[in-house]
């Protein structure tokens, strides 16, 4: 009864039985000491290592389990043990072996020490990628490749060429060789796990490590551009720009990744992966590299003003003969030359295609998470658009699938690239595919019914009483009301008072979209007449709509107060509803729009263009401003609205009020007109002092009113932002879950 | 005691003769074969224990490295279907002149030794000449 282990012998896993381990292993050690001062000691050693590992893996074709006693005993004897080795080599030492026989075998093992053959400075043939310069370098050194390689492609880099000038004089002066390797283990490019070159996993074989590490460090500044815009979109710190390579860290990691890249060979031969990988690195390898680091060392330095003078007298002879060499050799190594440059080549393009591919990539990672946010950020809305549970479910349906899975695939497959997994089977991918169709068909599902809520129009139109002024002026102003709505910033876009609604919360949404129009009364009095407008899937839905608008008009004689708004609760649902008021004056009458009406934004939503309006101005787009400019008294004349003061300053306005057109709309220079809105500012105070200005250019005191000052300063409980119009992720996740 | 000392001494002698005269052959023979053609060591093995000249592997392989880094010897790695790749050897130009060089040296040694080992008549009697001073 043995026990079997299995080794890694040579690249292959070999099951064998423990004591024949124990013999191959002495035996294998024997043989290094035997060879110990023979030049190509190791590789010697290799080479009957290896002609081992063959023979194992025959007897283990032939059927056999494992490998026994015997039949490394059988191996070893057709090898020969170091023993009659020594027996039939004894003739090379002729000399001493005379004295040897008698002696006794110990002595030979006491040899004198080989120096090692002087070492010179060639192009490795056998290993190159242009000229095999720096491989002939390395194996001077004695050091991998690999890393001459990449230390050469950064001289050149940092020298503008002239590293490159010196590699192809050295090509040309150094002669080439069929240099044996040096080093056991080598940097390559590991082409059988790879995600994009294979450079992070054959540095996991070179250093030993788990192969996620380097790609790790290699994917870092992607994924921390991933994150970081992810906690940018949550914090509302709304940033579109994809931070692709974060700072000089990421960029640095891309040269690096490119230059590994067309530097390093690909290990493809078994003998390269075994290479790649090495041998296993313990105290008595290290040992032996140091020890004859240390002996080469010694007859290096030696050597090395030996060969100085040598090289001296023979350069010109070498170069004669090298350039008739370079010559000979050119029509081989041009070929090879030429695919090294396209090598090259091929890489910087790749490089160059990879670098927009993840750009693009990457962009689109950050809209999908821009629009998944914006998508949680309508959240609070959602109950105002969608009706009915079939919605709910669309609506839910379509912001997972839609939108996540890009993202949860997207992430899924480089964590996946990242850990080496690989699946035969494309099961995942098939699964995210349909998952994600199935959210675009609910999505478009989910658009269209929402856009058939919006297909008809309709509005209601009643005429509403009041009393005739007393003064022949009616100013018109929306009510102080005993809330401050503050255009909160809502989800990333700061509405700054421009959204269509104040508040927005579950109960209720406080609609601003009211208009004031003028228009010349047909008759001696004023009239105001008040038109609701909704939108619904048929007729009678939008009548209905329409008439559940709240907007009451209240008057104090001159003072024609409107509310701030409507409000809108869920059973209602947002159908763009609006309220149109209409004022009628009288010829020879005047009028005086407070600023506070510009609050009112005017909001169309029209899905079928093909209906006409009751009014069509302003339809199409957002009337921010009204047909007159506010806080200036204008007066009803035949030809339609004047200013009863003229404006000194600007001539624009003039022209414009030489010519009024029909719902007497300035097309023009407007905005130059607006005050400062009295919502912005915070302080009554301030709302007094913006007024005033106005008033004193019109030259008609404003006056305020005692109440209305004491309703003004009543509202210093101010809405605190944090309250229900604020929103935090927090608080969207929290009604989310 | 002595004279099993005397005879150890003497049958090593025998054997370092033999093991030199082989060892002096065993060069040429190996660039013979490798002459042929890119040849794996355990073929040439093969290929000497069939011209009848038994070699250990174990021999062979430093040989070949040393004929190898003194540039007579070139090899290429070839994958193997069966255990890890295989080196095959190939005589390089150096090589070459140096196995011709050798295969000269041989054919006049072999030429010599052989109307030596094959002259059957004795020598000339020296006994019965008379020096001429």
């Amino acid at each position: 009864m043995k026990k079997i282990i299995n080794i890694n012998f040579h690249g292959r896993v070999v099951p064998i039985e423990e004591t024949a381990y124990d013999i191959l292993k002495q035996y294998i050690e024997s043989l290094r000491k035997h060879f110990a001062n023979e030049e190509g000691r190791d590789e010697i050693v290799n080479d009957i290592e290896n002609r081992f590992a063959e023979l194992f893996s025959y007897r283990l074709q032939k059927g056999s389990t494992c490998i026994t006693d015997d039949d490394v005993n059988t191996i070893i004897t057709s090898m020969g043990r170091p023993e009659d080795l020594e027996k039939e080599d004894m003739s090379q030492n002729s000399a001493t072996s005379e004295t040897n026989s008698g002696a006794g075998r110990q002595s030979f093992s006491q040899q004198q020490y080989v120096p090692e053959e002087p070492r010179n400075l060639y192009r490795a043939e056998n290993d190159k990628i242009l000229g095999g310069v720096c491989a002939g370098l390395a194996a001077y050194l004695r050091i991998d490749p690999s890393i001459v390689r990449i230390i050469y492609a950064l001289i050149i880099l940092g020298s503008f060429g002239f590293g490159f000038l010196l590699y192809i004089i050295l090509w040309i002066v150094l002669p080439p060789k069929s240099l044996a390797a040096t080093v056991r283990k080598r940097l390559y490019r590991n082409p059988d796990s790879r995600v994009i070159a294979g450079v992070a996993s054959g540095m996991a074989a070179y250093f030993n490590i788990q192969v996620w590490i380097p790609r790790l460090i290699f994917a870092l500044p992607l994924i921390l551009g991933i994150i970081t815009s992810i906690f940018r979109n949550a914090w509302f710190d709304f940033d579109p720009a994809p931070v692709f390579f974060t700072g000089g860290f990421g960029g640095t990691l891309f040269v690096i990744y490119i230059i590994l890249w067309i530097v390093l060979p690909e290990a493809t031969t078994a003998s390269e992966k075994l290479e790649m990988r090495g041998e296993k690195v313990d105290l008595e390898s290290i040992k032996n590299t140091i020890k004859s680091d240390l002996e080469g060392l010694k007859y290096r330095a030696r050597d090395v003003s030996a060969e100085m003078r040598e090289r001296a007298q023979e350069f010109t002879k070498d170069v004669k003969q090298a350039t008739q060499h370079f010559a000979s050799e050119a029509a081989p190594v041009a070929r090879r030359t030429g695919s090294g440059i396209g090598h090259v080549i091929g890489v910087l393009f790749k490089a160059f295609f990879l670098f927009i591919a993840g750009i693009m990539a990457f962009a689109l990672i950050m809209f999908l998470i821009g629009l998944l946010f914006s998508g949680a950020g309508a959240f609070p809305f959602r109950s105002y658009l969608v009706s009915g549970v079939w919605q709910n479910f669309l609506a839910w349906t379509s912001l997972v699938l839609f939108l996540c899975i890009p993202v949860i695939a997207l992430l899924t497959w480089l964590i996946r690239r990242i850990m080496g997994v690989r699946s035969r089977n494309n099961y995942l991918g098939y699964a995210f595919g349909s998952l994600w169709v199935i959210g675009l068909i609910s999505f478009i599902i989910f658009i269209s019914m929402l856009l058939n809520n919006f297909r008809t129009r309709a509005s209601m139109e009643d005429e509403l009483n009041i009393t005739q002024p007393s003064t022949g002026k009616i100013i018109v102003r929306t009510t102080e009301g005993k809330v401050s709505y503050y255009g909160s910033d809502w989800f990333g876009f700061d509405w700054n008072n421009n959204g269509p609604f104040y508040s927005l919360n579950e109960d209720s949404v406080m609609m601003n979209t009211v208009r004031v129009n003028f228009t010349k009364s047909q008759d001696s009095n004023y009239h105001v007449q008040r038109v609701r407008f909704s939108h619904g899937n048929s007729p009678a839905v939008a009548k209905s709509l329409a008439s559940q608008i709240q907007f009451d008009i209240q008057q104090k004689d001159s003072f024609l107060y409107l509310p701030q708004g409507f409000a809108i609760t869920p059973t209602q649902k947002f159908r763009n509803q609006q309220v149109l008021i209409v004022v009628e004056i009288p010829v020879g009458k005047r009028i005086i729009m407070n600023n506070s009406i510009e609050d009112y934004h005017w909001f169309n939503i029209n899905v079928n263009r093909r209906h006409s309006h009751w009014d069509n101005e302003g339809d199409d787009y957002w009337s921010d401003y009204n047909p007159v400019a506010s806080d200036v008294e204008y007066i009803m004349t035949d030809k339609g609205l004047e200013r009863t003061q003229k404006i000194k300053e600007g001539s624009d306005e003039e022209d414009n009020d030489n010519t009024p057109h029909e719902g007497y709309r300035y097309k023009g220079k407007t905005d130059s007109l607006k005050h400062k809105k009295i919502k912005d500012t915070i302080k009554p105070k301030a709302t007094a002092s913006v007024i005033n200005p106005a008033n004193a250019e019109s030259k008609k005191p404003f006056l305020l009113q005692k109440e209305e000052w004491k309703e003004i300063s009543g509202n210093s409980s101010l809405k605190e932002p944090g309250n229900d119009s604020f929103y935090s992720p927090f608080n969207i996740l929290s009604k989310m879950m | 005691m002595n004279a099993c000392y005397i005879k150890k001494i003497l049958v090593m002698n025998i054997e370092n003769t033999q093991s030199q005269m082989r060892k002096g052959i065993l060069e040429f023979c190996i660039l013979s074969i490798i002459r042929r053609g890119e040849a794996y060591p355990s073929d040439i093995v093969e290929e000497m224990k069939s011209a009848n000249l038994h070699i250990l592997e174990g021999t062979l392989y430093p040989l070949l490295t040393r004929l190898k880094n003194s540039d007579m010897l070139t090899y290429r790695w070839v994958e193997s279907n069966s255990g890890p790749p295989r080196k095959y050897f190939s005589l390089t130009e150096k090589g070459l002149s140096f196995y011709k060089e050798l295969e000269a040296t041989w054919s006049e040694l072999a030429n010599a030794v052989h109307a030596l080992a094959n002259k059957t008549d004795s020598m000339p009697d020296t006994t019965n000449q008379n020096p001429s001073f």
